[in-house]
């Protein structure tokens, strides 16, 4: 039995609208697990990228309970949860979403140093390392807006590794990409996953991801309406969406 | 890695750093030359009790200012020497006048009679001859700065203060009182011009023993003559700079002034870092969810607005630097004692990182949600 990385115990998350609240993610019960590539699926405004940003402790359930590497942190302070992200967490956002004034390298950097901590040559070489490993070597010092929107985005996903996490949070990171851009990104996504140790959580509505789903979750409304996992061969059958 | 993320940031947004560095530059050299022009003329309101070599100066009784004052017997003088804790003491003699320029015009100045032959509390500064030649009867000095108004006067021309011969006997570099020309000369030519009798003298001037207690001898100098103003030349000094302060409205002018130069400064660095903020929230939001704590925001932003103070604050040193080297012997007065510029300084920063408070409020409220929208 697989040690889950995340538990998610009866969460729910509303939302007030200025006019009435509302409940977005209804009563949810979900354990992700280390090796997989889970993606979750729904039409816009089902909720999936609510229920990414509660795993992702960027927001915190109404009611439920919240577990990360075993331990409860449905009631951490914001610092407590900012340190969790920054410790457990990658993140790779739908359009890169990289600081523009910072380089290549730096925006890597950046996100282990911003709670002020020094950057360490091993953490330097990390960066190079994970450049060169997606293709991007010779881009350390440009600026993001010198690279192409696939390029922007492998650097995202360098970002969100270099940390060593143990859960990668991605969310619509092909939506932006050609065909060819997007497949770059998917395999580079499935190999991480692959590597056994770390959990990949996606949120698309994008069928060019499936196939590469070990685990497909469908949402819609604000539940889970549907749970598969193909371990290793992915979703073939864009119907069974 | 906070301090290059802030950088990084301000150099990325050359066109609303600039503004900010704008604003601190404002603030450096508008309130340091008005703080400038205000200490020169300070310097102007005091310049005789400050730099004559005096301890005590013995005015007419009420007198609140070195520039006013009436007339004392010189019988007071005796009971002064008199005294144990006066190791000297010597009359002083002020009086109005006007220059007879060639083309018979006049102009008005100060004339200053120092008692000969010690010429005690005579010019301290010049561009041409020396003290020594107030030895001379008829000699006066001018200053180089007041050489324009007096018609250009060489040393050795002949001209008229108040119908009396005077010849110009020295050049002095850079000495003006705050009403005007101050023109030095012997006290027998001083009484002369201002038709003060030999039995009367303007102000007192004590120089202390060295073992003798300051406030003790004044005292003592109090009951020795009882209807007499007697301070310590710094007392008399800060008494004048008050008076001119408060009753002519320069006091409240420059303050006005300064404080409107300030509050320039701060509105141009809180728009435009505010400006900053606004265009990068995105990037806040990135790194809030990230991992990046509110008070690694705000330090962030802390960074940015010390980046800017420091950068404008060099900028607007170099130009007050530049602005007073420039009227340093002009006649507009300027001065900036070295205590004050850490000080405007510092104040400075304090200002930018206030000013950086409502940036700082607006991105440490980014919700790192925002960064999946």
């Amino acid at each position: 039995m697989v040690e889950e990385v995340v538990r998610l115990e009866l969460v729910t998350r509303d939302f007030y609208d200025g006019k009435q609240l509302r409940t977005v993610l209804k009563k949810t019960d979900l354990g992700i697990i280390p090796g997989e590539l889970t993606v979750l699926a729904g039409p816009s405004g089902s909720g999936k990228t609510t229920l990414l940003t509660i795993i992702g402790l960027v927001l915190k359930p109404t009611t439920g309970r919240l577990f990360i590497g075993g331990d409860e942190v449905t009631d951490k302070s914001e610092d407590e949860r900012a340190c969790i992200r920054l410790r457990d967490f990658g993140f790779v956002f739908q359009q890169a979403a990289l600081v523009p004034a910072l380089s290549i390298t730096e925006n890597l950097l950046v996100s282990q140093a911003i709670q002020g901590d020094r950057v360490t040559r091993e953490l330097r070489e990390q960066a190079h390392r994970l450049l060169s490993e997606l293709g991007l070597s010779e881009h350390g010092d440009s600026k993001p807006q010198q690279l192409s929107t696939g390029q922007q985005q492998r650097v995202g996903i360098a970002r969100a590794l270099i940390g060593d996490p143990m859960i990668l949070l991605c969310d619509e990171p092909t939506s932006a990409l050609d065909v060819e851009s997007s497949r770059i990104v998917l395999d580079a996504l499935k190999t991480i996953s692959g590597e056994g140790s770390r959990a990949v959580v996606l949120v698309s509505h994008d069928p060019r991801v499936f196939p590469y789903a070990d685990r497909l979750i469908k949402i819609e409304d604000g539940s889970i309406i549907n749970d598969t996992r193909h371990p290793g061969e992915g979703v073939q059958d864009e119907e069974s969406y | 890695m906070r301090s290059i993320t802030a950088l990084r940031m301000l150099l990325y947004d050359r066109a609303t750093t600039a503004g900010s560095v704008l604003g601190v530059v404002a603030i450096i050299f508008l309130v340091g030359q008005q703080l400038s022009i205000l200490f020169g003329l300070l310097n102007f309101m005091s310049v005789l009790v400050d730099h004559m070599p005096a301890d005590v100066w013995i005015c007419t009784v009420n007198t609140e200012n070195v520039n006013s004052g009436g007339a004392l017997p010189m019988r007071y003088l005796d009971r002064v020497r008199g005294v144990d804790a006066v190791e000297w003491a010597e009359p002083l003699v002020r009086t109005g006048g006007l220059y007879s320029l060639d083309d018979g015009r006049f102009t008005g100045l100060q004339v200053v009679g120092l008692s000969r032959p010690d010429l005690v509390g005579g010019p301290w500064r010049f561009h041409q001859g020396s003290i020594d030649a107030l030895l001379d009867f008829d000699a006066v000095t001018a200053d180089r700065m007041d050489l324009d108004v007096l018609g250009y006067p060489e040393i050795g021309s002949v001209s008229e203060v108040n119908r009396v011969r005077v010849r110009i006997g020295a050049i002095t570099q850079s000495i003006r009182g705050f009403e005007g020309t101050l023109v030095f000369t012997n006290i027998d030519k001083a009484r002369e011009i201002g038709n003060v009798g030999a039995d009367q003298c303007s102000n007192i001037l004590v120089k202390l023993t060295s073992e003798a207690d300051p406030a003790d001898a004044v005292r003592i100098i109090e009951r020795v003559l009882p209807n007499t103003a007697v301070f310590r030349s710094s007392e008399l000094s800060s008494s004048t700079r008050s008076y001119y302060l408060t009753n002519t409205g320069i006091g409240g002018s420059i303050g006005f002034s300064t404080i409107i130069g300030t509050l320039v400064g701060i509105v141009i660095i809180t728009l435009t870092m505010y400006t900053t903020v606004l265009n990068r929230q995105k990037d806040f939001a990135v790194l809030r969810a990230l991992g990046a704590r509110r008070k690694d925001i705000a330090i962030t932003i802390l960074f940015q607005g010390l980046i800017i103070a420091g950068v404008g604050s060099v900028i607007g040193f170099f130009l007050l630097a530049v602005f007073l080297y420039g009227t340093m012997d002009s006649s507009l007065p300027t001065y900036m004692p070295l205590w004050l510029p850490p000080i405007h300084a510092g104040f400075t920063v304090l200002l930018c990182l206030l000013a950086s408070v409502l940036s700082m409020r607006r991105a440490t409220r980014v919700e790192p949600a925002t960064a999946f929208r």
